[in-house]
């Protein structure tokens, strides 16, 4: 399974984020970045032969990240559409209510006490 | 159970026994505003009553082993005891209209094994911006995006229904 520049690229204009300041936050060098764009493959061996032995591609041992990943890229595009619409409200706020309403109310309240006993949380 | 996360089994019966001695209240402030997608915090959970002689509530108090001690100087009445140190009792919303007509203003979510009323969100704003206390006015601006993002979230979850509808 390959590294995708493009999906790179897209998460980093929806965070108005440059590559170069992406790689700095990351602290990965673009040497490494480089490397791992041209690899054939990005997961251990092992991981391919395991999918090869169960004659199914590596994605689909990692469907679980993979959902989670496009989950968060529709609430980061989500937010990106709020904002653009009401330039005056907080990036933040709109993204961690979009995330707080998929968890259920009982699940919002128990966050929201939970922080503030645990502010380090 | 999920409520246990949050409430004591103190707390719990103190909810349910105000549930079933039909005492008129609901969650009002940071909790309700939480509860609705705010990404704010809270030390304790505001419980307005419509009247706070109702017998009921004692009853409540009684047999969950909490207590309630009335206001002295510019102190209002609190609860006391394990079983209600997370709740903060609401006597006045300011800016508001009375308990019975904010009723309409108001739904209900069941935490866990009880059901209980939380106002709207616009209308927590509303007494915020009215009351205007300093933490109000630091925590105003997160639940007027909230709402925004809320009323996006429901005309989004409404448009793609029309277009099913229309295909169909």
């Amino acid at each position: 399974m390959r590294l995708s520049g493009d999906n790179i690229k897209k998460l980093c204009g929806v965070r108005n984020l440059s590559l170069n300041a992406l790689l700095k936050r990351a602290g990965v060098s673009k040497t490494a970045y480089y490397h791992l764009i041209d690899k054939e493959s990005v997961l251990p061996r092992s991981i391919d032969a395991l999918a090869a032995a169960l004659d199914v591609r590596p994605f689909a041992l990692l469907e679980e990240a993979d959902r989670q990943s496009r989950r968060a890229i529709r609430i980061l595009e989500a937010t990106e559409r709020i904002v653009a619409r009401d330039p005056s409200m907080d990036r933040d706020n709109v993204r961690h209510t979009l995330l707080l309403l998929q968890e259920k109310p009982i699940e919002r309240l128990r966050r929201s006490l939970l922080r503030a006993r645990k502010p380090d949380l | 159970m999920p409520e246990n996360l949050i409430f004591s089994k103190k707390e719990i019966a103190f909810l349910r026994e105000l549930e079933r001695q039909n005492v008129e209240f609901m969650l009002v402030g940071a909790a309700a505003a939480a509860l609705q997608g705010a990404p704010v915090v809270t030390q304790d959970v505001d419980l307005w009553f419509e009247d706070l002689k109702d017998p009921g509530i004692q009853t409540a108090l009684r047999k969950s082993g909490g207590i309630m001690v009335p206001s002295f100087g510019q102190n209002p009445p609190t609860f006391a005891g394990d079983a209600v140190k997370l709740f903060d009792i609401v006597l006045t919303m300011h800016g508001l209209e009375s308990f019975a007509q904010e009723k309409k203003n108001s739904f209900t979510v069941r935490l866990g094994t009880v059901d209980v009323n939380v106002l709207n969100l616009d209308r927590i704003i509303a007494s915020k911006e009215a009351i205007r206390r300093p933490k109000d006015l630091l925590v105003l601006p997160v639940l007027r995006d909230t709402l925004r993002t809320l009323s996006w979230k429901k005309m989004k979850d409404a448009a793609p229904k029309t277009l099913k509808g229309r295909k169909g």
